[in-house]
């Protein structure tokens, strides 16, 4: 149990943790350890992000002015600064799906190729 | 980006907020986490350990933050900022030297700039300068000859070029003139304004009617003059003042309107306030006080020095005259074709001689007024500004000795901080933001001093008599000047010890005790840029040396007469009270009367004041042929019967002018030896007889005696030919100079003669009251701002060098205590250690001078045109230029040399 963990902390590629996060937010305001969770459940828990690496890459999203924050109430009554998607986010998150797609279809191509259809 | 901005703002401003929510942020991920390990089973205290390590290093992810925030590098600056100011604040004195000596050159610098750029390419205050033309005329080598009053420069192949012409030349050119906007007359004079009862020099400018309409000036207050005004001669009493006199003299009261001003002796009624700054258009450093209509001149300022009134004479050149240029017509073609209207107009009033050719009219750019002192000023004002990149140079190079120096002491820091783990690219930042801050306070400094300096560089180029207030603006090219030098002086002196010091290997020199680790190399990298200092020293003392001996030259040149102790002023009669020879009986009476005072010993009026660069000259035709057939024109000046005792002229032979020679005895003449060497080469001009006439018409004058030579108009220029005349046998006379001889201060002298010229005509001001002395200095008033400066300059240059011998021979022996404690515990004579360092720093000094003399002869020989009485290879300056830096050479190392002898062997040993 403990291997696959470790391949799972890996998958997760620079600059596809800005996607996810915008992804999460998309679906409704988060806050951070929020993002964390819904992330993991949506993957399946298969995808564990590395906990230290999410708010700098949250704070630059902010700054980027992808993503707005305001403090308010958690479930368990405690102040938390919840985060959720600007237009220029949606519009970047859309750019951002579709290049994803088509790197991703590229590079399943490349790697379905078999010697004869060379 | 726009997003960025703003989210770094809020980060930079509300730095303590941020802080704590990211705290918060955190702390409360901690918090879910635990709960959820919990709530998985786990125990309180395990869960909040688990979450803590699952999150990781909490500091490294607030750094993070900050720097997805862009605050990082702000963070850094800003603690590398809190540590230098806290180095600095820790050796006050090397402060002070490194950004003091900063502040004197960078302040010294940037006044020169902006000085220079106003005088050099300052435009007038009118809107739209650009569109401005001068009318000029360019005359070839021989030209019909015209009075002139005003500016003219010569040109190439022996011509002259000058925007002065006949009023009559005006009016008609303005009434043909299509070609570009309508011509404005303009004149600058310099006046009597009694404001408030109190009587002062003004500069007055004399415009015609259509001057505010065509250069579009608006006033600030009331009406400006108007076409009107100029109609009728002397009806136009109208003024329009400047800002500056508004508020001196009316402290900005609207009620200024309708007051009187007297301006010589006629009352004007001020109707307008010019625009605060208004420079007028005939020169972008001029503050004129009072504008005027040009037909009010016969009145105010009657010049009756030609044959006719100067507003009817067309044969005498004055009035200035401007105009806008027309939308789609080139300069070209309007010069073509207004010149045809010149050229057809001169024809009508003049005749030309054998050989003689029409001037030429050119239009040349207004935008900067006339700038007739262009080609004066230039190379000056370029000679200074190098002095002061020098200057800086020598400021940067000796605060980066001083940082050497220092580098080496905190080599172990460096070391240590390299050690932890700081990139080398880290630390250079480090230093180098130490380097900014320190040339941050000498920028701020030489700002301020820039700001003092530019009032005052302007004061140094005045005559001391006159009262030109000419101001040069703050400017925001100049302070962007100010701020790029003191950048690039951080670059020159920051970078390369803050390269050294970062690109040593760190395990070498851990190992080693700092000095010993430092000492080879620094030492001579040190040696070299104080031998640079030196080098650049001794350009700027020499540079400095062959300005002052310029000077020097020209005060000891043999002007022919004595300057000391002659008090002088002018007397202008206004010419219609004191027509018909009534202006030659004032000054008869003028000049018995002044005699008569006590501690005045003699005294004489003269046409042209000695070595003032004033000028005149008339045909001198002979009686006998002379032997080439040609009679040219002479020099001349018209003087009282004491005239050659008052100034101590000897004569050679003959007679001076006495009382026997009257306006109705034989005229007669008395003429220098160049004159008589030159005209009367063959026998003994006495008695021999010539005419100032041609066609001759007058009567013959006869030559009673020769007098020794003496300067005429230029302090420079060898004595040339001249003949003296008799003022009481001319017809009129008009203004003259007066010459007192006395031993009397001129403040004691100068009431009393005011009485008396008072007594005589109450109306009747004098006008600019000077010696000779003062007379002869202002000629030379560019070489000696230019050797005031460039002394000073030297000055501090010296300053600088000595500051960097002694650092760094300080720094040598405090280094070297060691092995000098082993020489002297090995029998060493303390003499001999003295010896040896004052050897060294001679040594370095030697090898500085070298190249400083090498560089500084090249460059010497660039302003050979300035310099007067010596050769650019001058070997008294070099003499005095070596010697004075080898000594400040062995005066700074006087004391690190004596510290060394007095190093106590012992101690020097223990100190390792």
């Amino acid at each position: 149990m403990a291997q696959p963990k470790q391949e799972k902390q890996n998958d997760v590629l620079q600059g596809t943790l800005d996607l996810l996060i915008l992804k999460a937010v998309s679906l409704g305001p988060l806050h951070g350890y929020g993002v964390l969770l819904r992330i993991q459940q949506i993957s399946g828990e298969e995808l564990v992000i590395q906990q230290g690496s999410l708010y700098p890459a949250l704070y630059r999203l902010e700054h980027q002015g992808a993503i707005a924050s305001e403090w308010g109430e958690s479930e368990n009554n405690r102040k938390a600064k919840y985060y959720k998607l600007t237009a220029a986010g949606r519009q970047r998150l859309q750019t951002e799906t579709e290049k994803w797609n088509r790197m991703s279809n590229l590079i399943g191509t490349i790697l379905r190729v078999t010697s004869e259809e060379i | 980006m726009i997003s960025e901005l703003k989210s770094w703002m809020r980060a930079m401003t509300q730095r303590g907020r941020l802080e704590a929510e990211m705290e918060t942020e955190l702390a409360e991920h901690v918090a879910h986490r635990t709960e959820d390990l919990m709530r998985a089973g786990m125990t309180r205290d395990d869960a909040a350990r688990q979450a803590r390590v699952e999150l990781g290093p909490m500091l490294m992810h607030k750094e993070e933050m900050r720097t997805s925030l862009g605050l990082k590098w702000f963070d850094e600056l800003a603690s590398d900022l809190r540590y230098a100011l806290r180095l600095l604040r820790k050796s006050p004195g090397f402060t002070l030297i490194a950004a003091g000596s900063l502040a004197l050159a960078i302040g010294a610098n940037s006044t020169i700039f902006a000085v220079g750029r106003q005088l050099l390419f300052g435009r007038v205050t009118v809107p739209h300068p650009e569109e401005l033309r001068n009318l000029n005329w360019l005359g070839g080598k021989h030209t019909p000859g015209f009075g002139m009053w005003g500016e003219w420069s010569p040109a190439p192949e022996g011509g002259t070029i000058a925007p002065i012409f006949s009023y009559p030349m005006y009016q008609q050119l303005k009434a043909e003139n299509h070609e570009i906007g309508d011509l404005v007359a303009f004149k600058g004079d310099s006046m009597n304004a009694t404001v408030h009862g109190d009587a002062q020099r003004a500069d007055v400018v004399l415009v015609s009617g259509n001057f505010y309409e065509q250069m579009q000036v608006r006033v600030q207050l009331g009406r400006p003059l108007e076409p009107a005004d100029d109609v009728k001669e002397g009806a136009g009493t109208v003024v329009v003042i400047s800002d500056g006199l508004w508020t001196r003299k009316y402290g900005r009261s609207p009620a200024v309107l309708g007051q009187i001003v007297r301006v010589n002796q006629q009352l004007m009624t001020i109707v307008g306030v010019n625009p605060r700054g208004f420079t007028g258009i005939k020169g972008a450093m001029d503050s004129p006080d009072l504008f005027v209509p040009i037909t009010m001149l016969p009145v105010i300022d009657p010049k009756n020095w030609g044959k006719q009134p100067v507003m009817t004479d067309p044969n005498m050149l004055w009035v200035n005259i401007a105009a806008r240029t027309k939308p789609g017509i080139k300069d070209d073609a309007a010069q073509a074709t207004l010149g045809a209207k010149y050229e057809s107009a001169l024809r009508g009033t003049v005749k030309l001689k054998d050989g003689e050719t029409l001037p030429k009219l050119v239009l040349a750019d207004g935008s900067r007024g006339l700038h007739m002192m262009d080609e004066e000023i230039e190379k000056p004002i370029y000679v200074l500004f190098g002095f002061t990149v020098l200057l800086l140079l020598l400021a940067c190079v000796n605060v980066a000795n001083l940082l050497l120096a220092r580098g080496a002491q905190r080599q172990r820091e460096i070391n240590v901080r390299m050690a932890m783990g700081a990139r080398r690219g880290r630390i250079v930042r480090q230093l180098f933001t130490e380097s900014l801050l320190l040339a941050g306070l000498g920028g701020v400094g030489g700002l301020m001093l820039s700001i003092a300096g530019r009032n005052l560089l302007p004061r140094l180029m005045e005559n001391p008599w006159e009262t030109d207030t000419a101001q040069i603006p703050f400017d925001w090219l100049a302070f962007g000047f100010t701020l790029l030098v003191t950048f690039a002086t951080a670059t020159i002196f920051g970078l390369l010890p803050a390269w050294l010091a970062a690109r040593n290997e760190v395990s070498s020199q851990l190992k080693e005790s700092g000095h010993q680790a430092t000492r080879r190399r620094k030492a001579w990298s040190g040696k070299g840029i104080v031998a640079l200092q030196i080098a650049l020293s001794t350009v700027l003392v020499i540079g400095a040396g062959v300005f002052l001996r310029t000077v020097l030259q020209l005060n000891s040149v043999d002007l022919g007469f004595d300057p000391n102790h002659v008090l002088m002023f002018d007397v202008q009669p206004p010419a219609k009270k004191y027509a018909d020879g009534r202006d030659v009986l004032l000054h008869k009476q003028l000049e018995q009367k002044i005699a008569a005072v006590p501690g005045a010993e003699s005294v004489s009026p003269a046409w042209m004041p000695l070595a003032s660069g004033n000028m005149m000259n008339s045909d001198f035709v002979t009686e006998d042929k002379p032997a080439d057939g040609k009679n040219p024109p002479e020099f001349l000046n018209a003087v009282g019967n004491d005239y050659f005792h008052t100034m101590r002229i000897p004569m050679i032979t003959g007679r001076a002018f006495g009382p026997q020679d009257t306006s109705s005895s034989v005229k007669v003449a008395v003429i220098n030896q160049a004159l008589s060497k030159k005209r009367f080469p063959n026998g003994n001009p006495i008695g021999k007889r010539f005419r100032t006439d041609d066609p001759p018409k007058g009567e013959w004058i006869q030559v009673v005696g020769i007098c020794a030579d003496t300067r005429y108009a230029q302090l420079k220029d060898e004595p040339p030919p001249v003949f003296y005349l008799p003022y009481v046998q001319q017809k009129e006379v008009g203004g003259m100079t007066y010459q007192i001889r006395t031993h009397t201060s001129a403040a004691a002298l100068a009431p009393s003669i005011q009485r008396i010229v008072q007594g005589l005509d109450p109306d009747l001001p004098m006008i600019d009251i000077r010696t000779e002395r003062e007379q002869i200095d202002a000629t030379m008033q560019m070489e000696r701002t230019l050797a005031t400066l460039t002394t000073g300059f030297g000055l501090m240059a010296l300053i600088l060098a000595s500051v960097g011998i002694y650092g760094i021979m300080a720094y040598t022996v405090s280094q070297r205590t060691n092995e000098i404690g082993i020489r002297l515990a090995l029998g060493a004579e303390r003499g001999q250690i003295r010896g040896m360092i004052l050897g060294e720093s001679t040594w370095i000094t030697a090898t500085g001078l070298v190249a400083g003399v090498a560089g500084a002869l090249g460059l010497v020989r660039l302003v050979k045109s300035m310099l007067f009485g010596i050769a650019p290879y001058d070997p008294v300056t070099l003499g005095c230029a070596v010697t004075v830096m080898l000594g400040v050479a062995v005066m700074a190392s006087w004391i690190p040399a004596g510290r060394a002898a007095g190093v106590e062997p012992m101690e020097a040993l223990r100190h390792e």
